[in-house]
């Protein structure tokens, strides 16, 4: 594929990249336990409703399951925020954008059709994750690193109804233009 | 406390790796499904790769803690085609929804607040759908050591198996020209730009 507009890539390699972010998944697993991150939300939503209804939260098997804000699986959310905000700050080089490019060539400018998908899909994801008890990190990554048979479903059936679903929405504009 | 800290700073170190990667960056996500650039998969599967043989390292040594998941046929499987479902249409995952808010995108914003209504669902209907979903065909929490019957082989095996899955995306993925992102393209409007947007 050519390209007019070459710029150097901004990303980092993908192969040191995968250095950095194992040693980081040791890490966790050495001073904390399997990284998740699906889990943070459900610790988000434990303190919400630990202050508007305490006995909701009291009687559910979920949130019983799950610590509440003052915990490693919230902190590390919180974390992640903190630190996509440094990354986003300290590189010129990343585009951020409210609107993905190849979304905008598939459904319009509009963000508030961009902003209803996204509600959408996250609700999904998360629906998903909370009923396999994981998400990408917290089953398919943590999971198949620990070896697990859970972790490697997981990851293969995730891989295989996204592309497949990427390729539905987006595959014939991919085809017709260049998107980059 | 020390526990919090632990999780904050292995969140930032996460989130700030995750950006470098272009994982927080739904566009690039989106690429990725559609085979169009191979960055990010072959990452995925080469961080599990080497996690594993870390992770070995840290059994042999007596440190750290490991819970592997149960597998129930129906529910893990049905979860991963409703999030794999959500995934590719939005480009995100749960832990990329935070990263990439904060970085200042503001579909990821909507994302983590369509994950947190999706979640307090899923607490809510708990009771109801694990008993009918995840137990009947809930077949323990299985792993690879249970197949090969031996831990350093079955390591062994996933680290391998996953390395070549890298190279093999790598082949598979049209991925040959490295190139940006075309930020600098029609739309730069919406980049870069809107850091004031995020505050």
């Amino acid at each position: 594929m050519e390209y007019k507009n070459r710029q150097p890539i901004p990303y980092w390699n993908w192969i040191p990249a995968a250095f950095a972010l194992s040693g980081i998944v040791v890490f966790i697993f050495a001073t904390y336990g399997p990284p998740a991150s699906s889990s943070g939300f459900v610790s988000t939503l434990k303190g919400f409703f630990e202050w508007a209804a305490p006995e909701y939260v009291a009687a559910k098997a979920h949130y019983k399951a799950i610590p509440g804000p003052g915990s490693w699986l919230f902190a590390f959310v919180l974390g992640m925020a903190i630190g996509g905000f440094i990354a986003g700050r300290t590189s010129k080089e990343i585009p951020v954008r409210d609107v993905p490019p190849i979304w905008k060539k598939r459904f319009g400018d509009s963000r508030a059709k961009r902003y209803a998908a996204t509600f959408f899909g996250g609700f999904l994801i998360l629906f998903g994750s909370r009923l396999a008890g994981g998400c990408t990190l917290g089953l398919f990554i943590s999971g198949s690193t620990q070896l697990a048979i859970s972790g490697l479903y997981f990851g293969v059936v995730i891989f295989a109804v996204a592309m497949l679903t990427a390729r539905l929405i987006f595959g014939k504009i991919a085809e017709k233009e260049e998107i980059q | 406390m020390t526990t919090i800290w632990l999780g904050l700073f292995s969140g930032i170190a996460f989130g700030f790796v995750i950006q470098r990667i272009g994982a927080t960056d739904a566009h690039r996500m989106a690429r990725s499904h559609l085979m169009l650039d191979a960055d990010i998969p072959r990452f995925m599967v080469l961080t599990v790769a080497l996690s594993a043989v870390g992770l070995f390292g840290l059994q042999s040594v007596g440190v750290g803690r490991i819970l592997p998941l149960p597998t129930s046929i129906v529910a893990t499987g049905l979860a991963a085609v409703i999030f794999g479902f959500g995934w590719g249409l939005t480009g995100y995952c749960p832990g990329t929804t935070w990263a990439a808010a904060g970085e200042g995108r503001m579909d990821a914003f909507f994302a983590l607040l369509g994950g947190l209504a999706g979640s307090a669902l899923f607490a809510q209907l708990h009771e109801t759908l694990i008993p009918i979903l995840y137990d009947p065909t809930n077949v323990g929490q299985i792993t690879l050591t249970d197949l090969f019957g031996n831990h350093a082989v079955a390591v062994s095996v996933l680290a391998v198996g996953f390395g070549l899955c890298a190279w093999g995306i790598g082949k598979l993925w049209r991925s040959g020209e490295r190139v940006v992102a075309s930020e600098r393209g029609p739309d730069s409007g919406t980049s870069l730009g809107n850091a004031g947007k995020s505050g």
